[in-house]
């Protein structure tokens, strides 16, 4: 282990370090603490500019209520898991079938199609932004939910297919000769031995598109217009300019648009390093 | 049908498999993303029909200030960027100890990866306001008076970095992290025993193992200044005068509030070349580093 | 003069007593081997003395300093590692000279250092290669070679062979006796491997559970064992061991009787143990013969697989209720390794016999009662 652990048996040093390190987190999450607190505090506290002090009243329920009935949080949030949860299945079905193909099965021009995924995965949004505006046009989906789910789903089963063909390829290869000898079909081999296997990477890779989906904001700004279908994060902007001075209900807001992801990390946090990790540095 | 599939199956059912995945990436990314450059060689209004001008946006470009100040804000971007992968070896190197509650810590410092830019946009915006914000308590603490970075066209730049900062040192933190438990723990008891400590075993031992995380946090650092978007839209839309435009914003603006899609598309095709040299040279290590393995 | 000397070395981890009561001297050129099964301990001892791991109490002097408390790179020690921990992107030249680099050494001396190791070890044509362009012995060579160039007072060895294929671990383990003996310098070696152990060392520490159970020469230890765990952890096949009962002890001597009514006899055991007493007969494959009429005791058996060696045969055979543990075969059947290859096949009746002189007994405590007498054999 590096850097060498601080033996049990120094309680000074661990001191010195529990106590540093606590300092260094504190400093770290600071702008997170202070906005979480003004989403306590009352408009009038907020109007008297008490933004460091310790908070008069605690208006939690106040504060979230109001955000939920008096603005159109409650719509976004719902458009968020309307157009994120299929998404997220979307990616998951395609990039295991991309990923099992190209990982198990060798046909010319694999690895051109290979760095394609991988390298289209890295493209700037902006590269496609006019044409995919215009094919949303087109096809009569723009500021419709499923514009942004159609773009999502491409656009993530890049980096998903790449994440999937690593992991699929790292299974040991006598499972599928066993499978092939034993007369399976390509179709069984995938339901009767790569879907049992790649669970694990299935979880990590669900709860990754979930983050990436929910926290998107270019695509929403361009895709939508309409709060009846504008997604949390493209309302938390708009919700920022019409409420200037409410910081209160405005924190709120962001804190609310903050929560699914974070609270998707602390549950599954495991699945989420490690497939940021493997996906990062196995890619 | 039943005799088709068995004769064909081997290779039909790959290719069925693999079609819808390849169909819709293809037309949706990279079919689109070539479309931007033809587009970028004709004058549009997103409306009506393209008139083709040749190399006229790429003309106008050149005389356009506004682009140079993108170009100069992206080199901003990238050159403050590169401190992510450092900060973020610090944080790992201080935070890799057993001790109890080790994890909760660890995962509280990699929140801010899992924020929304926008949500990260908001909060800092917050914190550099003159008046209210961090910054401000700070500077009264001293008997000064806060700036207001974002409105300053000198700072502004350096503020929406600093912000975006946040997340990426994060990002760093997890993969330096990750590397940190992958060492190998016979070579650095072999660095022990040749009497190798401090910053010569971290330099000689340490760092040649987190070789290929660390090419990639530069990676993914790289590709995170030159996608800069949410965070310049959120905190600055590009204000005060332009002065915090980087090339995607500046993209997005021209096309989607100017209508001058064919100018927009020429931006984007600039970036997108800027971008293409990298993720050639990206994938070009990441094939040799995979052939070396093999 | 004393080289390494352990004084009541424990070592706690997370409620685990990894080693108790340790107390061992390694005299000056030895080749110490420690040995026992997986989890006894060997490796983390070893670990203690380099001082990769700390030690929770006890006190550790190499040439006759204490170094309890010293980094590894103080003590005058260098390991061989059982992956080799060669420094991938290091040269052989680089990876061999990097401790002295560390000591900061001038680079003459570093540079003629790593000339000297890469004479003895035959890698001078490796000196610019990396690790990963070098083959299993090659790599292997280096590990050793990094440690000369240190010219430590004491070598560690972690069970550096067990990544050998067999044909290139008997050609190391005679490279390594031979290293020793031209050196001359103090070895710690740690292996799993008895046969290891029996070949190479001069004093063999025989470990088990955190503790040392007997340290010896190795045909001391292979002749003398102090007890059952000793005794069947030393020899390749192992000792069969039979489970009896003490029927009669006295001045003129005793008897053992086994399952199926076989007694052995032994000599005056003078108290050592009592009438009733649960004990343990055991007896090397070596010393049982097959179809021998001369044999003093003898019983039927049934063969259930013959491995033929060439130069000598193992059969294990069964014995019906009469079953030996610590068998090679796993089953409870008898290990009996006979010289001649005589054309036995699986399920023929034999009859196994043995003399009583060759017979170890062992205490319901696992104590040696009795040894055989060592025999001048003509």
């Amino acid at each position: 282990m590096y850097p060498r652990p601080i033996p049990p048996t120094a309680p000074l040093r661990r001191g010195v370090y529990i106590g540093l390190v606590s300092l260094v987190l504190l400093l770290w999450l600071l702008p997170l603490f202070t906005v979480m607190v003004t989403s306590l505090r009352s408009f009038e506290e907020v109007m008297a500019g008490n933004y460091w002090g310790w908070p008069k009243s605690f208006n939690l329920i106040e504060n979230y209520t109001a955000v939920f009935t008096q603005t159109a949080m409650a719509r976004y949030f719902v458009n968020s898991l309307v157009i994120t949860l299929p998404s997220v299945v979307g990616v998951l079905v395609l990039s295991t079938l991309t990923g099992y193909v190209l990982s198990r099965h060798r046909f010319p021009g694999a690895n051109l199609v290979f760095a394609l995924f991988v390298g289209g995965n890295f493209l700037p949004a902006q590269i496609m932004m006019i044409p995919v505006r215009d094919l949303m046009v087109a096809l009569g989906l723009y500021d419709t939910y499923a514009a942004l789910i159609v773009f999502h789903v491409a656009f993530q089963t890049g980096f998903a297919t790449l994440f999937m063909r690593n992991f699929i390829a790292a299974l040991p290869d006598e499972l599928f000769q066993a499978a092939r000898s034993e007369g399976a079909s390509p179709g069984q081999t995938l339901v009767h031995v790569v879907l049992p296997l790649v669970r694990p990477a299935l979880a990590a890779l669900a709860i990754l598109t979930f983050t990436f989906v929910w926290n998107d904001y270019f695509w929403a700004i361009v895709l939508t217009q309409s709060d009846a279908v504008k997604p949390v994060t493209a309302g938390l902007s708009n919700l920022r300019g019409e409420y200037v001075s409410a910081w209160n209900l405005v924190s709120a807001a962001t804190v609310i648009v903050a929560v699914p992801p974070v609270l998707m990390f602390f549950l599954m946090q495991r699945h989420f390093i490690a497939g940021l990790t493997v996906g990062a540095v196995k890619g | 049908m039943s005799r088709l599939w068995r004769r064909h199956g081997s290779w039909l059912a790959p290719t069925l498999f693999i079609l819808p995945g390849i169909l819709l990436f293809g037309v949706v990314i990279i079919f689109a993303s070539l479309q931007t450059i033809w587009v970028s060689f004709h004058e549009w209004d997103g409306v009506g029909a393209m008139v083709w001008v040749g190399l006229d946006n790429y003309r106008q470009l050149i005389d356009d200030p506004q682009f140079f100040v993108s170009l100069k804000n992206n080199v901003i971007w990238l050159v403050m960027f590169m401190a992510a992968p450092p900060l973020g070896l610090a944080l790992a190197l201080m935070l890799n100890q057993p001790i109890a509650g080790m994890r909760i810590v660890k995962s509280l410092f990699f929140i801010p990866l899992v924020l929304a830019s926008v949500t990260v946009g908001v909060v800092f915006t917050w914190v550099y306001d003159p008046t209210f914000g961090l910054l401000a308590l700070i500077f009264n603490a001293f008997g000064a008076t806060a700036p207001a970075l974002l409105s300053d066209e000198t700072f502004v730049t350096v503020a929406v970095v600093i912000a975006a900062l946040w997340p990426q040192v994060a990002f760093c933190l997890v993969l330096f992290l990750a590397g940190l438990n992958n060492l190998n723990e016979e070579l650095i008891g072999a660095g022990r025993v040749d009497g190798a400590r401090g910053f010569a075993m971290l330099w000689n031992v340490i760092l040649p193992q987190l070789r290929e995380v660390s090419f990639i946090a530069l990676a993914v650092t790289v590709i995170g200044a030159l996608r800069s978007f949410d965070m310049v839209a959120v905190m600055t839309s590009g204000g005060p005068f332009g002065s915090s435009t980087v090339l995607a914003y500046q993209m997005y603006e021209q096309s989607i509030f100017s209508y001058r899609f064919g100018y927009g598309a020429a931006i984007a095709t600039v970036l997108f070349v800027i971008m293409a040299g990298f993720i050639v040279w990206y994938l070009r290590t990441l094939l040799k580093v995979e052939e070396g393995n093999a | 003069m004393a080289s390494v000397e352990l004084q009541n070395i424990e070592k706690h981890y997370a409620g685990y007593h990894a080693l108790r009561d340790i107390n061992l001297t390694i005299e000056d050129g030895e080749f110490a081997v420690m040995v026992g099964p997986s989890g006894c301990g060997k490796s983390t001892l070893l670990k203690t003395i380099a001082g990769l791991e700390s030690i929770s109490s006890g006190r550790l002097l190499i040439k006759n300093r204490d170094v309890t408390k010293e980094e590894p790179g103080d003590r005058g020690i260098a390991m061989v590692f059982q992956s080799y921990a060669l420094y991938p992107h290091m040269t052989v030249a680089e990876n061999m000279g990097f401790g002295l680099r560390m000591a900061k050494r001038p680079r003459a001396e570093i540079e003629a250092a790593v000339a000297r190791a890469a004479a003895i070890l035959r890698l001078e044509e490796q000196l610019d290669k990396r690790p990963r362009q070098l083959s299993g012995g090659q790599r292997q060579r280096v590990a050793i070679g990094r440690a000369i160039t240190r010219s430590p007072d004491v070598f560690l060895f972690d069970e550096p062979l067990s990544n050998l294929d067999a044909a290139l671990r008997t050609q190391m383990r005679v490279e390594l006796s031979t290293l020793h003996a031209r050196l001359g310098s103090t070895m710690i070696y740690v292996t799993h491997d008895q046969v290891e152990a029996m070949t190479m060392a001069s004093r063999i520490v025989v470990l088990n559970k955190g503790r040392i159970e007997q340290v010896g020469a190795p045909l001391e230890l292979y002749n003398n064992p102090v007890n059952l765990f000793v005794a069947g952890f030393l020899g390749a096949p192992r000792m069969n061991f039979v489970d009896g009962t003490v029927r009669t002890a006295d001045g003129r001597g005793a008897v053992v009787e086994c399952e199926g009514g076989m007694s052995i006899p032994f000599g005056q055991l003078e108290g050592r143990v009592q009438v009733g007493e649960h004990v343990t007969v055991g007896i090397r494959p070596e010393k049982l013969t097959l179809e021998d009429i001369r044999s003093s005791v003898t019983f039927p058996a049934e063969v259930r697989l013959v491995e033929h060696l060439g130069r000598e045969t193992i059969l294990y055979a069964d014995a019906g209720s009469l079953t030996t543990s610590n068998s090679d075969s796993g089953t409870g059947a008898f290990t009996v390794q006979i010289g001649d290859v005589t054309p036995f096949r699986p399920g023929a009746p034999v009859v196994i016999g043995f003399e009583p002189r060759d017979t170890y007994l062992f205490g319901a405590d696992g104590r040696t009662v009795s040894a055989p007498k060592p025999v001048a054999r003509l």
